[in-house]
Formats: structure tokens, C-alpha cells, sequence
């Protein structure tokens, strides 16, 4: 087989997996159909065959690799260190590459264009503001109904790149802040929320202009070249800061794995600090204060992107626990919720199952507020939990007890 | 070998030095020979003989259990009691090879002078650990350390088609090839003469207790003892382990104590009845056994056995209460009557039909222990 | 029902399969075509598990019920098409994966628990069900599914089952054959059969002793009645390591030999050890010599005096350091270490080779240090893994077999480790089973008579060598003087 696109799965990657199968109770499609073919072992064995020229690459290895979460749950529990991730960014690239079909083509002018472009988003994020205020997002019909899950879009929207922002108290430093694409706009709270913990803590805070999309949704789809721009990009505009505070579990993620991406991307990716981390880290150090009251109980629900292509867990729980909540588990193995990006719009009847599957064990909790640090499963865990229940971002969560408790003293 | 045509004179002359000493040891009124192989080869010729003679066969170890199953007329009595050595005890290892006609009492001495136990059936009388093992006979500690078959690693079989087989492996843990030993525990000889098994030990707990306790249930404070019986005597809680343990566990549990471990004694009466039920059942079949008045009974909590000993029976009652242990997915035997209304095992399994294609391939003529066995195999 | 039921990626199916047999025709009328695989690289992804042996079916099918599995043995034997059955794919000696054009029947989707029954400690569960899974739905009650191979996160029931599983915890609790009390199997005649329960000692021949270990070749168990034990109230874990591995075998040896059966004792050598912290984080000492992994568990008192035991019996065998888990979380890193080391080793090289023999306890020490020998001898890169209290060896050889001449120089060498397992007096498998991988070295265990007697039990299962042919007793096993049945 030859591999038409520059970082294709290596053989070298391929051969770090020997079958054990550890991977495959961990893997959310396996565990809803049994079947092989859609489990990360199965995935790889696929690839393996496509590599060594078996089997030609077809729609049968395109279905295989698009029912993938992407949502790594199989490098967490893989003891060979696996890079399955970066595997299957290969192998959707390919399948991009071999087959041009009309879907995979609007993917590509969706993540690898249109997100990388701040006026298209501004555009799209009016148009979303003005379809919300009509209260016409609830009756959209199928797959897009889903859009009414986005939370309320505040008036102006508001963007962050290009901007800065001072400390507050005693500097401390200063450091680089990634707006991203859709979450400038749609999840510009938390954003707000990050930019005023740090600068009270003491940073000052940068959002540079020339930055873009952190590239990880094109990464997924299939769209490498664009990924690799915008990581390019990103090299640039962040070239002066000691630390990038990135506050979406997927962006964090692609971001630490730029080395893969561009060349002198190792570099930017030791750079980068997921939100969660850095604010638990000021809290730990009493550069934040930790309340002490009590909130009561809160379930929580790891993102994957954090859980398991980053291995961040506990921080998010200190923040909630800083902020006086006592935290509530709700899936001990830390299971996607089915959204993954773009996969609720292509699997839609397994984005479902998931879905269900992490409502219901929220749901066992009694709780009617979820902390998750992720607009995606948040966006997922409202459309299967319905209205009485609240999810919020444990960073904002924190920042609002904060400012609760300021007010009553 | 001997060729097909081969016949009772050749048996006779093939085994002639077998017959030594055994005059007195007839064991079956109707057999016409008595033979005591000493080695597995002799075994396997013996059979041999006998199915191209087409002798049936009895084989005869303690002769504590011969009344289990359907009686029959045998030409031929196979004894063990030639087979009478502890070929090879690794205490290091906790196991044992041992061949079929050394008695329990034998076995659990010469282990003994390690402290370690075979665990087979407490009381055992002349019972051979064969008899033991062919019967499928498990102690009352089977509660802590599961059945005898469990413990069977590895076994050498004569088998009915007249050659010499191993089965299992020679270690504590095996999963090469079929489970050999565990068809042959429990076959009751039907596929062959159990000659020689290798036996899982375990270490003597370093101190034991039994305790009268008012009922079974007090039992259930207690982390896996060694056995839990309600029996017609009382109910009984044996403990073993750590000295400081048991005295922890003694301490936990209201009633009489006495160090050491006291069985029952074992059931006499003519006619001995045998649940073997779902645990979850043992109290329905202990109030039967109360209700048809049995002399005497044992039940093994966590086990699901219930042994009764009755003087006499309606058949019609056995017929109801096996018809209840059936239906929960359990047998009611019958052991030590004379009454060839009362059928000894009832229904045969389900897997009838395979389990006579193996005794079949094992037993192609059909003599040993021919028709005791369930089904009449 | 514990699967969340039933959504399916479409499928293309490549349309040149050739069903001249009509047999693919016919399983998708039992089973619609959703659960019903053909394309070629279906047949490639099913048709291994985790062993080094591939294989292709002719077709996969998904069955979701006994029911379904006995229309498809029916059609499959029906047309003379042998049938091999799949649980994950977790095995490693080849058992599951085809030796032919078969039907291979996976049954991963037959995961329910049917019942529990606490007080008779028992339940009944789809051959399907993840064997974790299993100890993780009874833990309420305190109980627990006590077979624990390292891929119990994984691994089936079905396929503990058929291949006799272990794991550290059987060296007290015994192999999966001591937790079996029943089990519901499809025949080859595509019938359905109950075999035992829950009462003790069922009449007739142990036919669950035969099923269990069988791999798939006297017939597809769907259903198992398995039982559960008591969750231990005390236990105590201990990472115990040591300079020099055969200083850890000889402890190991001489904590049997004073009669205690802890719950646990493994045994991981330095190269292991190594792979395994890199993955796990778990602060093992990492460089030369030997860690054991021991745990006791019982009474709190007894467990107390037994660790005390196995601690000075450590000791006086130049243990270096002791560590005792401080809690369940610090357990549960121990054995996660412990349970991940076999995945672990592709990390040093591609390809791999295990054995999986098992020696008498006495000779353990001698049998471990020939096994390095023979790999210094042939240059190979070992690393040990090694359930230790039953004398269970997992030698791992770790190479490339990109290498001119390396995979026939690997298979030499670990040939001749089974052999000096055997010549000690061991067997060829603790635990994995025979299936592909072992079958030729049965003859190194067994007499031809021995053999003969095995092929006489599948004879009375599988007369025409329909279930899962090619495994287990090597060709030719059937003695030629062989008098007629």
C-alpha cells in the first residue's frame, strides 16, 4: 500500500500494538456492538492490513476508521503506550485523501476553512445569536436540533483574540491565552471566567491576533493539511510566551501533540497548560482562595480529551472542591458521552446510545447540577438530561462562588 | 496382546498369579474370579482379557460404597488391594501420587508427619482413596476447599478398552488437553479402573475447633470455615486456621467448643438417601428428611447435601421428593436397598445421550461396572 | 441486560464472496445481515486474537442468543462447514482463531446476567459477559468472580471456559473449573444441552470437567453457572523486591513448602518490571533483580500471621524492601501493574513469543534459572512474568522478527524451555490452553494412548471434527489399533 498523505499510520506505530486486547472494554462502540471491527484493536488491525497491502483501503476500512470516537480511552488503558490517536488521525487523513467524497469535502472547507476564519465564525455566531433570540434553534428539525443545546450566546458576542488583559494584583508573569474558534463565541463565559482567575492571581493575559483554530477538529476529520497549517500558525503567534493557557480539553490536547503536527511544533507543546491544571496550581499555591463554606454536592463528568489524552482528572475536582462543592462521581471508567465533535452528526444513532448511556448514570446521582470542562459534552449531556439539569464548566463554577462570596462580604 | 478370540482360559492364564491369596476376599457372591493386579500394566491386560471375554466386571476397593447404583451380575472382581502404594509424595510441592487401593487412613498419615491433608471424606472407615475418587466423594471441608474433584490433578486410568492412560498434568494447574480427571472422578468404574491419582494437598489448619451452635445460620459470622452441618444431632460450626484466629473466631460465636474436629458419625441405617440440591434448598430437604422420620440426617450448608438414614420407606415418598429435587435441578439418591422398586438414581441427565457415546468409546464391550451407573451405562 | 443494546455500522459487503454453499445465504436468514460479516477485511480483523498465529473465517456471525447460535451450528454443520467460536479475542494460544474456511461465531453480544443468587453464591451469565464485568455487578453483595487472568478487563467468560482460565488468585481459589457448576452448550448437532447446576455433584460423567478447557471443540457454551465467592475481609498486599530473581523463586518455593497458600504470589524480573512502570507509574523498583507481588487474604488475624510469614521467609531470602499497599487504591496500582505486563512488552521490540508451562513447585528455582540460560544461550531478550506460587511460567521472548532468521531461532529456543519444563516434570499449559500454538508439543505430555483416550472424548461430541478442527490434539492422535467401536 502506499499512503498518499504525509503522515499516514507508520508501520513502526502499527507494530507498538500486539493484540492484547486490554483496549477493547475500554472502547465505547466495542462495548455497545461486541464487535471487533469497531474496537481500537480492530481499528489498528485494519490499518495494519491497508499498510501491508492485504487489503485495499475501501469504504469497509472508511466505515471501520469513521466509527471512531476519537476519544482515547484505549491510550489510557494501553500498557504497549499505543499512540492510537495519532493512528487514526493517519488513517482519517487517508481515507480523505483516497476518497473525495462530497461529505469529506464540505468537512474539509468546514474544520480546515471556515473555523480557521474569525469574520466566518462572527458571521455564523450572529446568525445563532439571532435564531436563539427567535427561539427558532428548538424546533430545528433531526440531527441539527441538537443545536439547541449551544447555550445562549451573550449580546455583543464577544471575541478575545487580539486582546489583553492586566493583572489585577501583584504581577506574577504573563501568559499566552488560546481564544479558539467556536468557544470565543458560543463559550465565551469561560473563557471570561479563565481570564479573570488569571489576572487575579496575578498574570497578565494575551490573546494574540495572528492566532487561530487550534487545528484539532480538522486533525480528526481527516483535513492534515490544514491541521498542519494552523499549527504553523499557532508556532508563531505564541512564539514569546513561557506558558499557553488553552481552556477546551480538545484544543489542550492537540496542542500538546503539535510535535506530530509541524516541525518545531515540540516546542509550543511543552508550552502548553490546560486551564484546568493551571487554575488548580494557583489554588494549591493560595495564589486563588478556596472557599470555604459548604455548596453541597455536584456530579462530575470528565471530558475525554482531558481524562484521557491528557491524564487530567484530579484538577478539575480540587477546583470544584475549591470552590465548596463536595464532587460526585458518576462513571468510574471515565466513558465518552458520545458527542466527539463532528460523530454525533455522522453516527448519530451511536452518539445516541452514549449519550443516554452518560445521562442515565448522571441521572443516578440525583444531582441537578453536572461540572464538565468541555462545551461538547456539555452541549451532549443537556440534550439527553433535559432542562431542570445545569451544566457548567468547573472553572466558571468556581469563579462564581468566588464572586457570590465577594458580594456577601 | 491378546487377539479378539481370546477367551476365559487365557484370562485365567494371563492373570494366573493374581489369584494368590484371595480366597477369603470373595467380594461378589456371583463373581467366579477375584484378581488383585499390582500393576497398572496387569490392570489393563486383566480388562483386556475380559472384554474379549466379555466378562462383566466389578472393581472393588474399601468396599465401603458398593451400594450405590443398580445391581448386577459380575463374572469378575478387579481389586485394588494390590495397589496399595504412596508412589510419591512431594510435601514441598503439596502434592501427592498415589495408587487406588491405599486406604484414606494410610494416605492421611503417612501426610500426616507434614500436617497435610488430602482432604477426602472425614469419615472414612476401609474406604480407598480409588473408591474415594471413582465415587466422586467429597469430605464435609469440601465448604473451605471445594470437591474432591477439584483436587484430582492427574489420574491414571485402566481403561475398559484395555490399554493404560494418563490424564490431566503432574502440577497444580493445568489446561493441557481435556479434563480426563475430572470424567474420571465420579465414573463409578464404568470407563475403566481408576489405578492411580496425583492429589492436591493442603496444609493442616495449625489449630481447629468445633462448636454446638443453637442453629447453622450463627454460622455466617464466620469467614469460610471449614464445614457448617445441621444434623439430626445438632447443628455444628468447624473451624480452622491460626491458633489466635480460631480463638478470634470462637470468641464471635455463642455455643459449646471443643478443640479439634468432631464429624458426625457416619450414616448406618439400612437405607441411605442422598439430596444433592441447590444450597439455596437444603432446609426443604432437611424438613423431608425430618417428616419421613429419618433416623438420622446431615446436611452440609453451602454444599446442598442432606445424607438421611431410614429403615424403611415408602417408595412413593422418595418418588415425591425426588420428583422436588429434579424439578430444582438436583437428584435424590437412594444407596443401600434391596428393593428393586426403588430405582437408586432416578432420572438420568440430560446429556444421556453423549454420556453414552463416552462410556462407549472408553467401554466399547461393555464390562466394567456395566449398567451400575446413571442411565444404566 | 447488561450490553446497551443494539446499534450497527452499516456495512458494504463485498459482493465476489463466494456462497456457493448457500451457507452465508442462509446464516443471514437466521440472523439478518447486520451480524453477519463477509467482506475480507472483517474476516481478517475477527480472525485473530492475541496470540501470534493468524487465521481467516469464511464469515463472522454475532449471534444474540443460544437459540441463535444453535440455528447457526445447524446450518453451518449441516453444509459439512466447520464452526469455531470467539469470545474478545483475548486467548493466546490461537484457540479461537480459524485453522479453516469456517463459521466463526463471536459471541460478545451474549453478555447478560441472567441471575444472581446470593445466597447460594451462584449466577448465570452469557458466555458473552466480560469477566470483570462480573465481579464488578456482584460486588454489592460482597462477592466476587474469583478467576482473574490479567485480561479479565476483557476477556469473556465464555473464553475463561474454554480455556480453563487462571490468574494470580487461583493459586487459592483454584482455575475456572472450580468455579463452574453449569453451563448451558450448544452440541454439534446443533442441539441444546444442560450440563450440571447448582446442586452438588450431578449425576452421570462430569461433562462440565470435559467442557471446561475443551476450547471450543466439543461444543459452543452460551450460557455458564458460575460460582462466586466471598469478598476476603482482610487482605494484605505486598511488593517484596529482591536483588536476584532466583532469590525470589527460592522464597516463593519455601512459602509453600511451609504450607501457606496465600491468595497471590507473582513473580515479575527486572526487563518486566521495567515495562510495566513505564506504563503504570507505580514506583516499582525498576533495574536489576526481582519483585514479588505477594497477598494474603482471610481473617484478619490469619492474615496478620501469614504475612508475618511470608515477610520473614522474604527476608531470609535477601529481600531488599518491603512495601505494603496502604490502601485499596495503592492495591489496585500494584495489580494493574501486574495485569498491564503483558501488553506491556511491546514496548521493547514488535514481535513476541510466550510459553506458558508450569513446573512442580520443588523444582521451580532449577526450571527458572535453566530458562535464562537457554536464552542467554540463543541471545534472546527475556523478560519473566511468572505466577509463582503455582510454578506457572509466562518466559516472554521480546524480538523483531523483521530479523533474518530470528522467529525460527526464537521458536528453538522457547521450544526448548517447554522442554526442560517438561523434562522437570511439568505440563505445556497453566492457563492458556492448547489451541493452535501448543497442539504439535502435546506428544511431549502424552503418551500416543494417551492422546487416543482424548480423541476418543471429542469422537463422542463431534464425530466429524465440525468444532473448532485443527486445535488442541495434534493430527494423527487417533491410535491405528484402534479396536472397532
Amino acid at each position: 500500500m502506499t499512503w498518499r498523505t504525509e503522515h499516514p499510520p507508520t508501520t513502526e506505530d502499527l507494530n507498538s500494538c500486539i493484540d492484547c486486547g486490554l483496549c477493547l472494554s475500554a472502547c465505547p462502540t466495542y462495548s455497545i456492538t461486541g464487535d471487533e471491527t469497531a474496537s481500537p484493536r480492530g481499528r489498528i488491525a485494519a490499518m495494519r492490513a491497508v499498510d501491508r497491502g492485504t487489503v485495499a483501503l475501501d469504504n469497509r476500512f472508511a466505515q471501520i476508521v469513521d466509527s471512531c470516537l476519537q476519544c482515547l480511552a484505549c491510550e489510557t488503558v494501553c500498557p504497549s503506550l499505543v499512540p492510537f490517536g495519532t493512528l487514526m488521525e493517519g488513517a482519517r487523513a487517508e481515507v480523505a485523501a483516497h476518497r473525495p467524497t462530497p461529505t469529506t469535502a464540505a468537512k474539509r472547507f468546514i474544520f480546515g476553512r471556515l473555523i480557521a476564519s474569525r469574520r466566518a465564525l462572527m458571521f455564523l455566531s450572529w446568525l445563532l445569536v439571532i435564531a436563539q433570540r427567535l427561539g427558532i434553534t428548538g424546533v430545528l428539525p433531526g440531527r441539527a436540533s441538537k443545536a439547541k443545546a449551544i447555550r445562549t450566546i451573550p449580546i455583543p458576542v464577544s471575541a478575545t483574540a487580539g486582546r489583553q488583559w492586566d493583572p489585577q494584583g501583584e504581577p506574577i508573569g504573563t501568559v499566552g491565552f488560546l481564544s479558539g474558534c467556536v468557544m470565543d463565541h458560543w463559550y465565551s463565559e469561560v473563557h471570561v471566567a479563565v481570564i479573570d482567575l488569571l489576572t487575579r492571581a496575578g498574570y497578565r493575559v494575551v490573546a494574540p491576533k495572528q492566532q487561530t483554530c487550534c487545528g484539532a477538529i480538522a486533525a480528526h476529520e481527516g483535513a492534515a493539511q490544514h491541521a498542519r497549517r494552523m499549527a504553523q500558525r499557532n508556532v508563531e503567534a505564541f512564539a514569546g510566551f513561557d506558558t499557553i493557557i488553552v481552556d477546551s480539553a480538545g484544543c489542550s490536547a492537540h496542542m500538546k501533540d503539535y510535535a506530530h503536527w509541524t516541525e518545531d511544533g515540540a516546542d509550543l507543546a511543552g508550552r502548553i497548560a490546560d486551564a484546568n491544571q493551571v487554575i488548580a496550581k494557583l489554588i494549591a499555591d493560595g495564589k486563588l482562595p478556596t472557599i470555604t463554606e459548604r455548596r453541597g454536592q455536584i456530579a462530575i463528568q470528565d471530558p475525554c480529551h482531558l481524562r484521557h489524552a491528557q491524564g487530567i482528572t484530579l484538577q478539575p475536582r480540587d477546583i470544584l472542591r475549591a470552590a465548596g462543592y463536595e464532587v460526585v462521581e458518576t462513571d468510574p471508567t471515565g466513558t465518552c458521552c458520545g458527542a466527539a465533535g463532528a460523530y454525533q452528526l455522522s453516527h448519530p444513532q451511536v452518539s445516541e446510545r452514549l449519550g443516554r448511556r452518560k445521562a442515565a448514570q448522571v441521572a443516578a446521582t440525583d444531582l441537578d447540577r453536572v461540572a464538565s470542562a468541555n462545551p461538547g459534552c456539555e452541549m451532549q449531556l443537556l440534550s439527553y438530561l433535559g432542562n431542570s439539569t445545569t451544566v457548567e464548566h468547573p472553572i466558571e463554577i468556581y469563579r462564581n462562588e468566588l464572586n457570590r462570596n465577594q458580594e456577601s462580604t | 496382546m491378546p487377539g479378539p478370540a481370546a477367551d476365559v482360559t487365557r484370562l485365567a492364564a494371563a492373570t494366573k498369579r493374581l489369584f494368590e491369596d484371595l480366597s477369603d476376599e470373595s467380594v461378589e457372591a456371583s463373581a467366579a474370579w477375584t484378581v488383585a493386579p499390582s500393576t497398572m500394566e496387569e490392570a489393563a491386560l486383566v480388562l483386556r482379557a475380559a472384554a474379549d471375554a466379555r466378562m462383566p466386571t466389578r472393581f472393588y476397593g474399601g468396599g465401603t460404597h458398593m451400594d450405590y447404583g443398580y445391581r448386577g451380575d459380575f463374572e469378575l472382581v478387579v481389586t485394588t488391594s494390590r495397589l496399595n502404594r504412596v508412589v510419591d509424595w512431594q510435601p514441598e510441592d503439596l502434592t501427592v501420587v498415589v495408587e487406588a487401593g491405599v486406604p484414606i487412613s494410610t494416605l492421611e498419615e503417612t501426610i500426616g508427619e507434614r500436617n497435610q491433608t488430602a482432604v477426602l471424606p472425614e469419615a472414612f472407615g476401609r474406604a480407598t482413596v480409588g473408591g474415594v475418587v471413582a465415587a466422586g466423594l467429597s469430605g464435609y471441608r469440601r465448604f473451605r476447599y471445594g470437591p474432591t474433584r477439584d483436587r484430582v490433578l492427574q489420574v491414571g486410568l485402566a481403561a475398559g478398552y484395555g490399554r493404560v492412560i494418563a490424564g490431566g498434568g503432574p502440577v497444580v494447574k493445568s489446561s493441557t488437553g481435556y479434563g480426563v480427571p475430572r470424567l474420571a472422578t465420579g465414573s463409578f468404574g464404568s470407563l475403566g479402573l481408576v489405578g492411580w491419582v496425583m492429589l492436591k494437598l493442603w496444609s493442616r489448619p495449625r489449630a481447629t475447633a468445633s462448636i454446638q451452635i443453637d442453629e447453622a445460620a450463627a454460622a455466617a459470622s464466620t469467614y469460610r470455615p471449614l464445614a457448617v452441618l445441621e444434623t439430626s444431632e445438632g447443628s455444628f460450626l468447624y473451624l480452622g486456621g491460626d491458633p489466635q484466629q480460631v480463638t478470634a473466631e470462637i470468641a464471635s460465636v455463642d455455643g459449646e467448643v471443643r478443640s479439634g474436629l468432631h464429624w458426625p458419625i457416619p450414616i448406618s441405617n439400612r437405607i441411605r438417601l442422598e439430596f444433592r440440591v441447590p444450597p439455596r434448598l437444603l432446609r426443604q430437604a432437611i424438613d423431608w428428611a425430618q417428616r419421613v422420620d429419618a433416623a438420622r440426617w446431615i446436611a452440609e450448608h453451602g454444599v446442598g447435601r442432606v445424607e438421611a438414614g431410614v429403615d424403611a420407606i415408602e417408595p412413593k415418598a422418595i418418588q415425591a421428593a425426588r420428583a422436588w429435587a429434579e424439578t430444582n435441578g438436583g437428584a435424590l439418591i437412594v444407596a443401600s436397598t434391596h428393593d428393586p422398586e426403588i430405582d437408586p438414581w432416578g432420572t438420568p441427565p440430560v446429556s444421556i445421550e453423549i454420556q453414552r457415546r463416552i462410556k462407549q468409546a472408553f467401554d466399547p464391550f461393555s464390562i466394567c461396572n456395566p449398567g451400575i451407573f446413571p442411565g444404566g451405562l | 441486560m447488561i450490553g446497551y443494546g443494539l446499534p450497527h455500522f452499516p456495512m458494504t459487503r463485498a459482493s465476489s464472496v463466494d456462497d456457493s454453499s448457500g451457507v452465508v445465504a442462509r446464516l443471514i436468514g437466521v440472523l439478518g445481515s447486520e451480524r453477519v460479516h463477509t467482506h475480507p477485511l472483517d474476516l481478517l480483523v475477527f480472525g485473530k486474537d492475541a496470540g501470534v498465529t493468524p487465521g481467516e473465517a469464511a464469515v463472522v456471525v454475532l449471534p444474540e442468543s443460544t437459540d441463535e447460535v444453535a440455528a447457526v451450528v445447524r446450518v453451518a454443520t449441516a453444509a459439512g462447514v466447520p464452526v469455531v467460536a470467539r469470545g474478545a479475542g483475548t486467548g493466546l494460544a490461537g484457540g479461537a482463531v480459524p485453522t479453516s474456511a469456517c463459521v466463526l461465531v463471536v459471541l460478545t453480544r451474549m453478555n447478560e446476567i441472567f441471575e444472581v443468587d446470593e445466597v447460594g453464591r451462584t449466577a448465570w451469565v452469557g458466555a458473552g459477559l466480560v469477566n470483570e464485568a462480573l465481579s464488578n455487578a456482584v460486588a454489592d453483595h460482597g462477592l466476587l468472580f474469583a478467576p482473574d487472568p490479567a485480561s479479565q478487563q476483557t476477556a469473556t467468560i465464555g473464553g475463561n471456559v474454554g480455556t480453563n482460565a487462571g490468574g494470580p488468585h487461583c493459586l487459592a481459589e483454584g482455575s475456572t473449573i472450580a468455579h463452574v457448576l453449569g453451563m448451558e452448550v450448544v452440541t454439534g448437532d446443533g442441539e441444546v444441552m444442560m450440563v450440571g447446576g447448582a446442586a452438588p455433584d450431578p449425576l452421570g460423567y462430569d461433562l462440565r470437567g470435559l467442557f471446561v478447557g475443551s476450547e471450543g471443540t466439543l461444543g459452543i457454551v452460551t450460557r455458564v453457572l458460575v460460582r462466586l465467592v466471598e469478598v476476603p475481609p482482610q487482605l494484605e498486599t505486598m511488593l517484596i523486591s529482591f536483588v536476584d530473581v532466583s532469590d525470589a523463586a527460592r522464597a516463593v518455593s519455601e512459602v509453600i513448602a511451609e504450607g501457606v497458600v496465600p491468595a497471590a504470589l507473582e513473580l515479575m524480573d527486572g526487563p518486566m518490571i521495567e515495562a510495566v512502570e513505564n506504563f503504570v507509574h507505580a514506583g516499582l523498583p525498576v533495574g536489576p533483580g526481582a519483585v514479588l507481588l505477594a497477598e494474603v487474604s482471610g481473617h484478619s488475624v490469619g492474615v496478620a500471621a501469614d504475612a508475618a510469614l511470608v515477610r520473614e521467609i522474604a527476608v531470609l531470602n535477601g529481600a531488599t524492601e518491603i512495601r505494603v499497599a496502604r490502601d485499596e487504591d495503592d492495591r489496585a496500582l500494584l495489580w494493574k501493574g501486574r495485569k498491564a505486563a503483558f501488553g506491556a512488552i511491546a514496548q521493547s521490540a514488535p514481535d513476541y513469543y510466550l510459553n506458558d508451562t508450569v513446573v512442580p513447585r520443588t523444582r521451580f528455582v532449577d526450571v527458572l534459572d535453566e530458562i535464562y540460560a537457554i536464552a542467554e544461550r540463543y541471545e534472546l531478550r527475556l523478560l519473566n512474568l511468572i505466577h509463582a506460587g503455582d510454578g506457572n511460567f509466562h518466559p516472554i521472548v521480546s524480538y523483531d522478527a523483521a530479523e533474518a532468521g530470528m522467529t525460527e531461532k526464537v521458536i528453538d529456543a522457547t521450544h526448548e524451555m517447554v522442554r526442560a519444563a517438561v523434562a522437570a516434570g511439568g505440563t505445556l499449559s497453566g492457563e492458556h490452553g492448547i489451541g493452535i500454538e501448543k497442539r504439535d508439543l502435546m506428544p511431549e505430555v502424552f503418551s500416543a494412548d494417551d492422546l487416543d483416550a482424548q480423541e476418543r472424548i471429542r469422537d463422542a461430541f463431534d464425530p466429524l471434527r465440525l468444532l473448532n478442527p485443527g486445535k488442541v490434539l495434534p493430527e494423527g492422535s487417533r491410535c491405528l489399533d484402534r479396536p472397532p467401536t
